[in-house]
């Protein structure tokens, strides 16, 4: 009986491992099949790029476009980066190819990628074009935009579960809005976004973050996007926090009729670093980060 | 005689103001017409209109043909003109500049030929400026350049030359010289008018025309007495005329003290018509 | 050296630049200096040598070319010494150009898309050319070269009043707007040499013909006239060669300065002649000043660009400023 048993049991366990093996070959094969799949992605011009497989050797040109990637967890797939992407930190040791307004076009060429990630605003797309690379132009520059860019680019880098990362990403932002204590009424904010006193208008990426954390903009929607404002203008406004680049912080109370705004002298004035900013200003999967920073400002300076 | 150039009824308004008043003026062929006059008498002018180089009204005749219907080119090789201190060509070569001269002799695109080099060759020797022809205009004094200028003028080899100023900055034996020349074109046949500041040089000339405030006041040879008058006239008797080894001689007049100056005293009730203190033919 | 083969032997050793600078440039790159024909083996270094070094040195000498023809042209039209190949708004014309077709690009307007469709190469011949067209219009031909010239500037300041605007409207061009301003040859290809090339032929076939005209106007419009020269016609035609020139050399290299200017002066300095071996020797020493300026802008901080009118920038000030030292030195006005 043992020894039919013995029997039995190898014979069972082949069969076992047989099967499993069958079933492991099975499933990479499905991941073979997977990977080798075509992939396509209309980009932001309209113009629809179609590759035999995802790419493995990715150039990016913009920021935001690099933190996605990185975030759908292709980080290792890029092979060069424009002089301003800086996080995460792995990128910064990769070869760079200039920026989106002056890109090495030869560099980038040397580096033989499958694909380009580039702004639509980028100058020599059509250089790289004719010289045979294939360009994906994405610009997003609203919440809704950087959803479809991470979700198209995840298509396009067969990324697992994009919208689960997408959706990390939003609740991070609804966290940060959450964990803020209710302030009735509402927290009024004014944010320079950028040197040569540009506001964050509503429409903005920045004023769209505002809304979720239930501030209110004192800049006028109407305005548009960055509009830059009579100093004045603020002054009427009377904010109650103020968001603004450190080294633009130190020249606030120089500003006429600023020294007497009451955010001003009572101190209700946040400031972000360079790195900070890069965080605020691009719409991209640190969205999360930039609400966060800005409901803990708010917190340590905010009036209420 | 003809007439290489009629003018009738030739003005010229600059900048609102009437430079010439309405001229009519024959310049016969094969003689040397001088033209004198005080300043802002319109001489210049009436070269330049002559030319056609200033808009002007009127109509001008080159050799009895109105001057407009001629082809641009012909009309260039048969009418040439020398404008009061030229400049520019300061970076060429003199044989260049004078080569210019030959333009209105020159295809488009031809390069320069025999005749043209040969044209070139006769008027920088007939103006001594032979020495210079590899140097560059800008290298040469101010009375070897207008020597220069003047080869270019001659280099066209035109029948009619018109030549304003043409002794500036010449010294005396070179404008002997010019003198010398000038002649020996009249006596090919040749058509040249000259507005001369000199008015010595202009009295040699075979007909002298008189001109004040845009206007022709006298035209007649200098051995009449009447054109001496008229430019003793114009000038408001401030020279004197005097023969001079068979040339007139002009002395200017110096104020006397208690400016303005008073005519000589003469028998009371006179005023001679022709004759003037300062005669003495 | 008599002066008569000056120019000859000027115009060889020109060449002869040219083609030792374009040997050079296939050798310079992103990767500093290496010897080309080493790079045969590889498929894409011979891409990078062929497609992109290549085409990128042709345009280089072709802009310089053009700039340097546009100039002599310029210059003897003018009269002037100082003349600039973008004397007749045709610089400022191109720069608006391309701010309307950055802003287009934008998405800003739907009214600019047809800009933002030329292209930036297309939006700034297009401006050059306007400006140009502007320029003439408000002279009211070209009878008058004062009135040009006044036409000219005005044309200028206001096109350029009017890229500020453009701006201010949407500040995200700024940035591009300057990288344009500054020129460079970064993105040019095969077709932009073809182009360039078309019009080096073109415009360089009317300045040679019209040599004796610019010949006859140095002597000054009125000698000029009493000579025969048909003023009138070939003061259109020479605008229009300059305009050609200049606009395909902004519109694929942007505003290059210094070139224009400094490429006849050499010239001259080296080897007067008349002009139609003048406007030659220009575009030849204008490509071979350009190519220079191209070659040190990739190779000096490699594999970093310097945008090559800073360069041109530099080097024409300082030959300028050598220059007035000269005539102070010798004591005599120009």
């Amino acid at each position: 009986m043992t020894a039919g048993w013995r029997v039995g049991a190898s014979l069972a366990a082949r069969l076992i491992s047989l099967a499993g093996a069958l079933l492991v070959s099975a499933l990479l094969a499905t991941a073979q099949a997977a990977q080798a799949a075509p992939v396509a992605i209309t980009d932001d011009r309209g113009v629809t790029v179609r590759l035999p497989a995802p790419p493995q050797r990715i150039v990016s040109l913009l920021p935001s476009l690099t933190e996605t990637v990185c975030a759908l967890g292709r980080c290792d797939r890029l092979v060069g980066v424009d002089r301003y992407s800086n996080h995460p930190a792995s990128v910064r040791g990769l070869p760079t190819v200039g920026g989106g307004l002056d890109p090495q076009i030869e560099t980038i060429v040397a580096l033989r990628p499958d694909v380009v990630l580039a702004a639509v605003s980028a100058r020599g797309i059509e250089r790289l074009e004719s010289l045979g690379l294939r360009v994906v132009a994405l610009e997003p520059r609203t919440t809704a935009q950087a959803r479809a860019a991470l979700l198209a680019l995840g298509g396009l880098l067969d990324a697992p579960r994009a919208d689960r990362v997408w959706q990390a990403v939003e609740d991070g932002v609804a966290a940060a809005a959450a964990a803020q204590p209710s302030r009735v009424p509402p927290l009024r904010v004014y944010v320079e976004a950028s040197a040569g006193g540009f506001a964050a208008g509503p429409s903005s990426f920045m004023g769209e973050l505002m809304a979720r954390l239930g501030w209110v903009n004192v800049v006028d929607a109407a305005l548009g996007p960055f509009p830059r404002l009579n100093p004045e203008a603020v002054v009427r406004a009377d904010p109650d926090l103020i968001l603004i680049a450190e080294r633009d912080a130190a020249g606030l109370a120089q500003r006429p009729g600023w020294a007497g705004m009451r955010a001003v002298r009572e101190g209700h004035v946040c400031t972000f670093t360079p790195a900070q900013g890069d965080i605020l200003v691009r719409p991209g999967p640190r969205m999360a980060e930039a609400a966060a920073l800005m409901a803990r400002c708010a917190a340590v300076r905010g009036t209420r | 005689m003809t007439a290489a150039l009629r003018a009738t009824g030739l003005a010229v308004s600059l900048g609102g103001r009437e430079v010439l008043a309405g001229v009519d003026v024959t310049l016969a062929a094969g003689r040397w017409t001088a033209v004198v006059g005080p300043n802002g008498a319109g001489k210049s002018t009436l070269l330049r209109a002559l030319a056609g180089v200033v808009p002007h009204r009127g109509a001008v005749m080159l050799r009895d043909r109105p001057r407009e219907a001629w082809q641009a080119r012909e009309r260039a090789r048969t009418l040439a003109w020398l404008g009061q201190a030229e400049s520019g060509g300061e970076d060429l070569r003199v044989w260049d500049l004078v080569m210019l001269g030959r333009l209105p002799h020159q295809g488009w695109l031809a390069a320069p030929s025999a005749a043209d080099r040969a044209a070139v060759t006769e008027a920088l020797h007939a103006t001594q400026a032979w020495a210079w022809r590899e140097r560059t205009l800008g290298s040469l004094s101010g009375g070897e350049r207008q020597r220069v200028r003047l080869a270019r003028l001659l280099a066209v080899q035109a029948p009619v030359l018109l030549m304003d100023e043409p002794l500036a900055n010449l010294d005396v034996p070179h404008q002997a010289d010019w003198l010398a020349l000038v002649r020996s074109l009249a006596a090919q046949g040749r058509t040249v008018v000259s507005v001369l500041h000199e008015v010595g040089m202009a009295l040699q000339a075979d007909a002298v025309l008189v001109m004040q405030s845009g206007r022709v006041v006298h035209h007649g040879p200098p051995a009449d007495a009447a054109t001496r008058a008229a430019v003793r006239t114009v000038f408001d008797d401030r020279l004197d005329i005097h023969p001079v080894a068979g040339a007139w001689v002009v002395v200017p007049r110096t104020a006397s003290p208690g400016f303005p100056p008073r005519a000589a005293p003469t028998m009371p009730g006179f005023t001679p018509p022709h004759d003037s203190p300062g005669e003495h033919a | 050296m008599s002066a008569g083969s000056r120019p000859v032997v000027l115009a060889v050793a020109l060449v002869a630049l040219a083609v030792v600078g374009g040997w050079l440039g296939v050798g310079v790159g992103s990767t500093g200096w290496a010897w080309p024909g080493a790079a045969a083996a590889d498929a894409v270094a011979a891409q990078i040598a062929w497609d992109i070094r290549l085409p990128r040195t042709a345009v280089a000498w072709l802009a310089g070319a053009l700039l340097g023809l546009a100039g002599a042209v310029a210059q003897g039209l003018f009269r002037n010494p100082l003349a600039d190949p973008f004397l007749l708004g045709s610089a400022s014309g191109a720069a608006l150009g391309v701010a309307l077709a950055l802003v287009g690009a934008g998405g800003a307007s739907m009214a600019l898309d047809g800009w933002s469709r030329l292209g930036l190469t297309g939006a700034a011949f297009a401006g050059a050319l306007a400006g140009v067209g502007l320029t003439l219009a408000l002279a009211r031909g070209v009878q008058h070269t004062l009135r040009l010239l006044l036409a000219g500037v005005i044309v200028g300041v206001v096109l350029g009043a009017a890229r500020e605007l453009v701006t201010l409207a949407d500040p995200a061009v700024l940035q591009a707007m300057q990288g344009f301003m500054l020129g460079s040859t970064a993105l040019s290809g095969w077709p932009a040499v073809v182009v360039m090339a078309a019009a080096l032929g073109l415009s360089g076939l009317t300045a040679l013909g019209l040599g004796r005209v610019l010949d006859g106007l140095a002597l000054g419009e009125a000698t000029a006239r009493s000579l025969g020269l048909p003023l009138g016609a070939a003061r259109l035609a020479l605008v229009g060669a300059l305009a050609l020139a200049t606009g395909a050399a902004v519109a694929q290299t942007g505003l290059i300065a210094f070139v224009g200017l400094a490429a006849p002066h050499l010239v001259r300095a080296i080897a007067p002649a008349r002009h139609a071996s003048l406007v030659l020797l220009s575009a030849l020493m204008g490509g071979a000043l350009l190519l220079a300026a191209d070659l040190a802008a990739r190779a000096l901080i490699a594999p970093q660009e310097l945008p090559v009118g800073v360069l041109t920038a530099l080097l024409g000030g300082g030959y300028l400023l050598w220059l007035m030292h000269r005539r102070g030195v010798l004591g005599g006005g120009s």
